[in-house]
Formats: C-alpha cells, sequence, structure tokens
C-alpha cells in the first residue's frame, strides 16, 4: 500500500511505538559488526552522484542499506540491484514513495540525493520522522530553506551532514588549516571558484508523461512550481532553470568553495555584510573586513587558478598563499609551506572519508564536519550573493538577523512559496 | 550571462497638495497604495496576466511579481489562486508581499478553495505569520475531516502568537487523536517562535501539553530537549 504524505504525517505515532524489526536478511553479512550494531540506512532519489555517494555507505562494514526510494522505476532498479550484488542478496526493497522509507523504524538515516529541488524538503520531513540525514548539495533553494532546514535539524537533534565532502579530503583540509593556523600570516582575501551564473526561466515543450508506476512526474517536481514533463529534466538536465536550481547555480559549486573559504577564514559563525557583483565575479566582505571573492572556474580550466582541478579555492594572508583544487593537489606561494609534507593525494569528488565521519557521528551523537549549522551558513552566503548580482547593485546584509538591511525586494527573494502540499 | 541592470524603483508622484478637501483623499489613496505610480515592471507583468499569453508567459510574470509588486497586483494574483496550473506561481506573489491586502486575499480565498490550493493558501498564511488568520484555521482544524486540517495545524505553528499557541493546546489537550501528532511538531516551531518574542511561559505550556499528547517518537523526544534546554539555562 502506497503511504501519502498525510497519512505518513498522521500514522508516525503509531509508527514510532512500533515494535523494532531487525530483517532476518541483515543477520549474519560481513561477519565483522553484528547486525544490531549495525546503522541502517534507506536512500531517496539517488541518481549518477547518488550511487557515488552509495558506493561509500556499501564499503562500510558497519553500515546495512536496506530500500531505496525513487519518483523513477529504472533509477530505483538500478540502485536496487547494486545494493543486492554488494550484498550478494536480494533484500534491498525499493519503492517510488519515500514515506515508505521514512515511515520504517528500522531505518537509522537517509541518504538524499534527489535534485536541489527537493534537499530541504525531504531532509526536513526524514528530521521529523527521526532519521539522520546525508543530503547532496546544494542543499537548499533559498535563504529560508537554508534557516528551517538547519533550525530542524537542530530541533530534533538529528546528525546532519551536507554532501560537501570537500571538508573531508586531504588537500582541501590541509589549504584549510594552514590558513587556520596563521602559516599564511593574517588572512585577508579568500577565493571560491564558482559556475557560470545563469537563471532560465524557460520551459522545455510538453512531452507525452509516461506512466505514474515508471516516472511520477508530479512528485519528481515535488515543492517546485508545476511545468509540463520533458524527458531532459528527468534525465538530470535540469540545472540552470531557476525553479529547480536555487542561486542563479551559485551554490552549485559554492556549496563547496564557499563553504571551504567561509572555513579557511575562520567564518564558519558568520557571514559576509556586503556583496557586489561585477560580471560573474561577486565581492563580498566579512565584518572584520576580510575579502570574499567569488569567481569563475570551470571544467575546462576557466580563471586564473594555480591548483589544477575542478571547485578550486584560494586563501590569501599577509604572509603567503595556498590553493586546493579536485586533483588532490594544492598550489603554495612558497615551498617552505609545504615542509612537514604535502596532503595525500585524494579526488576532491571522494565522498568516502565524508560519509565515514557521518557514520561516526551518528554512533557518537557528535557534529560532523558539514553539519547543519556550517550547512546553513555556507549556504546563505551562496543565496545572497546570487541575490546581488539579481538585482545587479551592492547589497548589505546582516549576519544576526540573517536579513537583508533596508531593502524589502533582496528579502523578498530570500524565499520562494512551495508548490502545495509541499512545506516544512 | 551578465546581471540584470539595475530595476528602477518605484517612484512617489509628485503631485502638489494644494488644499485639505485634495489632501484627505489623497492620504486615503495612499494608505491604500494607490498613489504610488505604477511600477513599470509591475505594469508589465500585470498587463501578462490579463493577456492571453500562454502559461509559462504568466508563471513567469506571477513570479516576477513575487520579487517586486504591490497592493495593485493583488486582485490579479487572487484570481489565479484556484487555477490548476498558476494557482502555486500565484501564491507565491501574495506570499512574498508585506502589504496587509495580500494576507487578507490569501485569508478571503479559504473559503473558496479545495484541495490542493487549499493546502497551499493555509501554508502561506502561515509562511506570513497571519494572526488574523487564526480563527479561521481554528474553524477547518475542528471540522472533523477536514481536508485542510494538518495543513492548518501547521501554520498555526508557523503564526505562533498566543492565539495560535492557544488553538494548538487544544488540539493537543483535546483534539483529534490523528491530529494531536501534527500538532506536537508544529507546537515545536510555536515553542522556537514564542521564546523568541519573549513568551516563554507559553512555550513551555505548549512543550509540556505535547509531551502529555503523543507517544514516544521524534516529537516527544524533541519536547523534552527544548524543555531540558530551557531549565538548563
Amino acid at each position: 500500500m502506497k503511504l501519502s504524505r498525510r497519512r505518513f504525517l498522521r500514522q508516525s505515532a503509531v509508527a514510532f511505538g512500533a515494535p523494532l524489526f531487525i530483517p532476518g536478511s541483515v543477520l549474519g553479512l560481513n561477519g565483522a559488526v553484528a547486525p544490531s550494531n549495525r546503522i541502517t540506512v534507506g536512500g531517496i532519489g539517488l541518481g549518477p552522484r547518488g550511487r557515488e555517494v552509495l558506493k561509500s555507505f556499501l564499503s562500510q562494514r558497519d553500515v546495512q542499506f536496506v530500500m531505496i526510494a525513487d519518483v523513477q522505476e529504472t533509477r530505483r532498479e538500478v540502485v536496487r540491484v547494486m545494493v543486492n550484488r554488494a550484498y550478494e542478496n536480494q533484500d534491498c526493497a525499493k519503492t517510488g514513495e519515500m514515506f515508505e522509507v521514512l515511515g520504517r523504524k528500522d531505518i537509522d538515516a537517509v541518504v538524499i540525493a534527489t535534485g536541489d529541488r527537493w534537499h530541504a524538503v525531504a531532509s526536513i520531513l526524514a528530521a521529523r520522522a527521526g532519521k539522520d540525514v546525508y543530503c547532496e548539495k546544494p542543499c537548499s533553494m533559498t535563504v529560508r530553506e537554508s534557516q528551517e532546514l538547519a533550525d530542524a535539524m537542530n530541533r530534533y537533534g538529528r546528525v546532519f551532514q551536507a554532501g560537501t565532502q570537500r571538508r573531508n579530503v586531504d588537500n582541501f583540509k590541509w589549504a584549510a588549516n594552514l590558513a587556520r593556523t596563521g602559516r599564511l600570516g593574517r588572512i585577508h582575501t579568500v577565493h571560491a571558484g564558482i559556475l557560470a551564473l545563469e537563471e532560465s526561466h524557460q520551459w522545455l515543450p510538453a512531452e507525452t508523461q509516461p506512466a505514474r508506476e515508471l516516472v511520477d512526474w508530479d512528485r519528481w517536481l515535488g515543492p517546485a512550481p508545476w511545468r509540463p514533463f520533458h524527458k531532459d529534466y528527468i534525465n538530470g538536465r535540469w540545472r540552470g532553470y531557476f525553479d529547480f536550481h536555487g542561486g542563479a547555480a551559485l551554490p552549485e559549486w559554492g556549496a563547496h568553495t564557499v563553504d571551504l573559504c567561509q572555513w579557511g577564514a575562520s567564518a564558519d559563525a558568520t557571514v559576509p555584510v556586503s556583496y557586489e557583483a561585477e560580471g560573474q565575479t561577486i565581492h563580498a566582505r566579512y565584518a572584520n573586513g576580510v575579502k570574499l571573492v567569488m569567481r569563475r572556474a570551470g571544467f575546462k580550466g576557466e580563471g586564473d587558478w594555480k591548483a589544477p582541478g575542478t571547485c578550486p579555492v584560494r586563501f590569501e594572508g599577509d604572509e603567503g598563499w595556498v590553493e586546493a583544487a579536485d586533483s588532490g593537489k594544492v598550489a603554495v606561494s612558497n615551498p617552505r609551506l609545504l615542509e612537514g609534507g604535502a596532503p595525500a593525494t585524494m579526488a576532491g569528488t571522494d565522498p568516502s572519508k565524508h560519509v565515514r565521519d557521518f557514520l561516526d557521528c551518528i554512533r557518537t551523537r557528535g557534529q560532523p564536519a558539514a553539519n547543519a549549522d556550517v550547512t546553513r551558513r555556507g549556504h546563505i552566503v551562496s543565496h545572497v550573493a546570487a541575490i546581488g548580482w539579481r538585482l545587479g547593485r551592492k547589497v548589505t546584509f546582516d549576519p544576526q538577523s540573517e536579513t537583508f538591511l533596508n531593502d524589502v525586494e533582496a528579502n523578498r527573494m530570500c524565499s520562494r512559496a512551495r508548490r502545495a502540499p509541499w512545506h516544512a | 550571462m551578465q546581471p540584470r541592470p539595475p530595476r528602477p524603483l518605484a517612484r512617489l508622484n509628485p503631485t502638489p497638495m494644494k488644499s485639505l478637501r485634495f489632501l484627505l483623499p489623497c492620504l486615503l489613496l495612499a494608505l491604500a497604495g494607490c498613489v504610488t505610480a505604477p511600477d513599470p515592471r509591475e505594469s508589465a507583468a500585470l498587463a501578462v496576466l490579463k493577456s492571453d499569453a500562454g502559461l509559462r508567459e504568466k508563471a513567469l510574470a506571477c513570479q516576477q511579481l513575487a520579487d517586486f509588486a504591490g497592493p495593485a497586483a493583488v486582485p490579479a494574483l487572487a484570481s489565479l489562486l484556484a487555477h490548476e496550473q498558476l494557482g502555486d506561481y500565484a501564491r507565491s506573489g501574495l506570499e512574498s508581499m508585506s502589504d496587509p491586502a495580500a494576507g487578507a486575499a490569501l485569508l478571503g480565498a479559504l473559503e473558496t478553495l479545495q484541495g490542493r490550493q487549499l493546502a497551499g493558501v493555509i501554508n502561506s498564511l502561515g509562511v506570513r505569520r497571519e494572526q488574523a488568520a487564526v480563527p479561521a484555521l481554528r474553524r477547518i482544524v475542528a471540522k472533523p475531516g477536514h481536508s485542510g486540517a494538518a495543513e492548518a495545524v501547521g501554520a498555526l505553528g508557523l503564526i505562533a502568537d498566543p492565539a495560535a499557541a492557544q488553538v494548538l493546546g487544544e488540539i493537543l489537550r483535546t483534539g483529534d487523536q490523528a491530529l494531536r501528532e501534527t500538532a506536537a511538531h508544529a507546537s515545536l516551531i510555536a515553542a522556537e517562535r514564542l521564546t523568541a518574542a519573549g513568551q516563554s511561559a507559553e512555550a513551555a505550556k505548549l512543550l509540556e501539553a505535547s509531551l502529555q499528547a503523543v507517544p514516544a517518537g521524534p516529537a516527544a523526544e524533541a519536547a523534552r530537549r527544548q524543555l531540558a534546554l530551557r531549565r538548563a539555562s
């Protein structure tokens, strides 16, 4: 029987009172970790990137992945087969209804890798259901969603890890550590590589909608506004559209690179106060005078970056600078900064250590590297910068109230109404 | 893509006011937001809504109005609230507008809408924290089996003024069993907002009522944690 959102919310009290059920299928697997001590995980919307993350979960001996929910039959079947192959059994369940995952009392945590439009709402629903959450980035469509997401995780005491894995990738950690420990002197400027800012309001031509059992288009849209079906959207080509891709695409990489700059500037507890766009570059400034420059990078080496690879960042102090990017390498202003050893080379896209950090925190109830509060502020910076770009003028933001100062129009852009019946 | 050029700001009509007879009606009109020269962007978007343009063009017009529209756009947006495809777009224009006319339009639509459109409007009233909506939301909650009851409870949690908290408390104590869990979740948000507004005693009452109303689970756990944090601080 399919669970509707309404039925799920109403029956959750009953579900939480149900006895703990551990499927017999988990008994005896791997051998190293007793089934009762495994973290049971479900997935929601695992496309290509989600399946990369899933591999990291499947490789952990103390994890049992038990169910996939996806609005596309082909995708849920691919995941089911992948999981069953990894476990050498036939036990992974699949469903088109995420509330079936959220309603299972035996599931401790969920991996959410839908499109951006769903990230915050699905994460908040998962927190309400008592699940810990690993959510792909960008985790929010707007400033308000960034706030709601963090508030919900704190409200329900859930462990949250954004899929901003570079906080657990060696060269990025090494570079941030160099900046944070004073090896570069006083940090005055941090640089975040971003993709081209874009915002399309076009609709692709309407195509015949597939049967709901194959593709649930209404559920795919979720909280995003209605538009007619086209297969490109469901095949991953939804990026760049205003309705599906928040922050004019700035958070696409900014969720990583701006977040790393917050970290490198020791600014995780605040956000810049002013933002001004100059073409595709956005200059922001923290209250303490440190500058954050969000500027073009790309897949073909766009921009003047010294470290090779996508998602580059650069931290500049008055005694030197360091850059890191997805090649796993770093570039430094002075070879002496490498004394003591360069970081191990690890691809910036590798989520394995980040996933392990999440799992460890589920056990300790500690805070992982990309926790809800860190994610809130990192994402807010990206969204605020994008609003400044949209408006084409300087904007001033108050880190305490998390609102624009004396700027009604900018504040209106901090939020979007969600398509009913979805809300947080 | 280059950033858009700055959008022109709305200007006040500089027409001089020479006599009290002239001044009074002007002041009244000003209060109604009618003497502000129409923002050309708003006029253009409203013209699209009134035209026979296609769904995409009208949807975009609603989204543009969500960024900058004033009360003059309320009737056009409100008239689309029941539209199957454009209703959510129109609601986005009203949800973001601080003018009370937008809230009044959403409140007025409660009686006329059903299903998803009704759920959306109820939620928007919550997002806007429309205190005037509390009595109407209370009536919805009180009707057994009303399709908008769960959304109304959620909206009360967002509004989170003492009147909304009182209704939530009633649901927790004597309401439909099916709604109590929803009310407990809504009360968590309400308690946070009441506390932020300096009404800690009301917040604590709601949390205590939640603990009494729902079985063990995430809502009860969260209420217990909030109460413990309060005691600790």
